[in-house]
């Protein structure tokens, strides 16, 4: 019985795995590299990495593009010529790629500040214990500096999107200085460590 | 002399209350996300949290309908798929089904085309878009903070017009906020505005069913004490509100009870947050009231089950004893160690009893393996019936054959 419960488990998850093609993913992001960088690696300030995502997260996010609910200049035009398929396989994709830390420069005041808001706010309530995310809520652990700031800024002031209004719940308390705060702990973060 | 003593000591005691208010207020904690509020320290280790929505419907061969388990003599097809998040359901005088979603943020309409269904999107990016009613050509859409028309919506579903508020002035919070949407026997539109939290003392404007005119005009509270009702029907013959509630989370995995509730006239109170499943004080907000001030429920239809549509048959394709039975849709549990719910619940009335309370449709989960959640039923105009699951994107048709 044990061994007819792990057999299943093992084609439900070859099964799943199939609807969203990770290979045809990796094509079809050659596009996506100019800004999120080979495997999601991105260089660019203000570009998030997206090695690594859970690919429920990506593909939402996607799916709030192409409909309008998520707005950027160049994402939004990205997002309006991609199929239901598409998106599937480039969640896939880059939820299959390693992800690594941005790097970003680092206020230490600033990580050590914050490092102690993240479980005062709750963060790793959904984001995980390791803010490595999971299911529909993304990686946080090493992204981007400026990106995070934008991001929790933009919730902050109700003007993000978020997928049911969780994330804008949870940054209204946010001083502008807790922003700056957790933003510089959460990119000081090694998202290797799970 | 004297008075410089009141000023002094008034201004002692305002010092002592301002010092006891604001730094109360300084170091007020977070609150956790809506969905882990009220959780109790009890079980901060606890593992469980809401089921993730998908972002992609399932295809049809990934869709196992042969584990719906029903009735002899009923038979369960897969009626339309691809459906990203279908939730409810309402039918267009033409024959078109519109079907609503949730954080999709669509609105669909599915045209059926004899052996096949088509599905379009008419309406996308849309905040929780969880109501849908159809009513003299028009149709109605429930977000969290609005509704709105698509007038002659059938003629032109390949080039949908923008919608048309209807009425805009609805809270806009996110958690219980999206809405549930039908016609009542009166002509007026109802729909709930949920409590804006797990469990806590709501406005005085959240935790009811409300009503308006097709025109936006005439606002009320039918119903207050409500947590988060997304499912109602009104009786075919004695043309009472039926209505399921689901139950606070984190008081464990067998209370409360959700509940089904009749609502006969205007006015009544439910009890949320003071006292749940009729009988059971809550531990904090419980104090100084009784749960026999409020409305009981019909029945108690099991703790975390998540009932939402709730739906009188009327058809005549069923058995006679189906007629005016409850069909009650559960989309199941998360805040339960064991999963309960994910299934199609049938209530059978007499007079103001329940002599029965019984599965008709299961088999969405497996053990702890689920791979779809039953959202809300509709009655075809031949009396089968649809179920639509907003998991796997999906809906089904339950006929009957003598």
């Amino acid at each position: 019985m044990r061994l007819l419960c792990a057999l299943l488990a093992v084609l439900t998850a070859a099964s799943s795995a199939s609807a969203a093609d990770a290979e045809a993913g990796r094509r079809k992001a050659e596009a996506c590299a100019a800004c999120h960088g080979p495997e999601g690696h991105a260089t660019v300030p203000g570009t998030p990495s997206l090695a690594g995502q859970p690919a429920y997260f990506t593909h939402w996010q996607l799916i709030k593009y192409r409909d309008g609910r998520r707005r950027d200049e160049r994402m939004s035009p990205f997002a309006a010529k991609l199929s239901d398929e598409d998106m599937g396989d480039l969640a896939a994709f880059y939820a299959a790629q390693t992800p690594k830390a941005r790097g970003s420069a680092v206020d230490a005041t600033r990580v050590a500040a914050g490092r102690p808001l993240a479980d005062a706010y709750h963060c790793s309530s959904c984001h995980t214990p390791k803010l490595t995310g999971q299911q529909q809520v993304p990686l946080l652990a090493g992204q981007d500096l400026a990106y995070l700031l934008t991001l929790l800024r933009g919730f902050k002031a109700r003007t993000a999107s978020d997928l049911d209004g969780t994330m804008t719940m949870a940054a209204q308390p946010l001083t502008a200085e807790d922003v700056e705060n957790l933003a510089h702990y959460l990119a000081s973060l090694d998202p290797a460590v799970r | 002399m004297r008075r410089t003593l009141v000023i002094a000591l008034t201004a002692v005691l305002l010092g002592a209350v301002t010092s006891w208010l604001i730094p109360a207020q300084a170091q007020q904690p977070a609150p956790p996300p809506s969905w882990k509020q009220g959780q109790p320290a009890s079980m901060a280790d606890s593992m469980l949290a809401p089921i993730a929505q998908p972002p992609a419907p399932k295809a049809p061969g990934e869709i196992p309908i042969d584990k719906i388990k029903v009735p002899a003599g009923f038979k369960v097809e897969l009626w339309a798929s691809g459906i990203n998040n279908a939730r409810a359901m309402t039918w267009g005088d033409k024959g078109t089904l519109f079907v609503s979603s949730r954080v999709a943020g669509n609105v669909y309409a599915v045209v059926d085309k004899g052996g096949s269904r088509e599905v379009k999107t008419i309406a996308k990016g849309l905040n929780l878009p969880n109501g849908v009613a159809f009513k003299d050509g028009t149709l109605y859409v429930a977000e969290i903070h609005r509704i709105t028309k698509l007038a002659g919506i059938e003629d032109k579903l390949d080039t949908p017009p923008a919608l048309e508020v209807v009425y805009e002035t609805l809270p806009k919070d996110a958690p219980h906020g999206w809405k549930f949407l039908a016609f009542g026997p009166d002509g007026k539109l109802y729909f709930n505005i949920g409590a804006p939290c797990n469990i806590c003392l709501p406005p005085d404007t959240h935790a009811n069913i409300s009503r308006i005119d097709p025109d936006g005009g005439a606002f009320e509270y039918f119903a207050r004490g409500v947590r988060n009702s997304v499912g109602f029907d009104w009786h075919p013959v004695t043309k009472e509100l039926y209505f399921a509630t689901h139950g606070r989370d984190w008081l464990g995995d067998d209370v409360p009870s959700d509940r089904l509730d009749v609502a006969p006239r205007k006015g009544l109170h439910f009890g949320f947050p003071f006292c749940h499943q009729g009988d059971i004080l809550d531990p904090e907000f419980g104090k100084g009231h009784a749960c026999g001030e409020f409305a009981a429920p019909l029945i108690k239809t099991g703790a975390h089950v998540a009932g939402n549509g709730v739906m009188f048959y009327t058809g005549s394709m069923f058995p006679a004893e189906y007629k005016d039975r409850i069909f009650l849709a559960q989309r199941g549990s998360w805040n339960r160690s064991k999963k309960v719910g994910f299934r199609i619940m049938m209530v059978t009335l007499r007079g103001g009893d329940v002599p029965k309370y019984e599965p008709f449709a299961e088999g969405w989960a497996q053990g702890e393996q689920i791979w779809g959640r039953p959202v809300y039923t509709r009655q075809m105009k031949d009396g089968s019936l649809l179920i639509s699951d907003d998991y796997a994107g999906a809906i089904y048709r339950v006929s009957y054959q003598k």
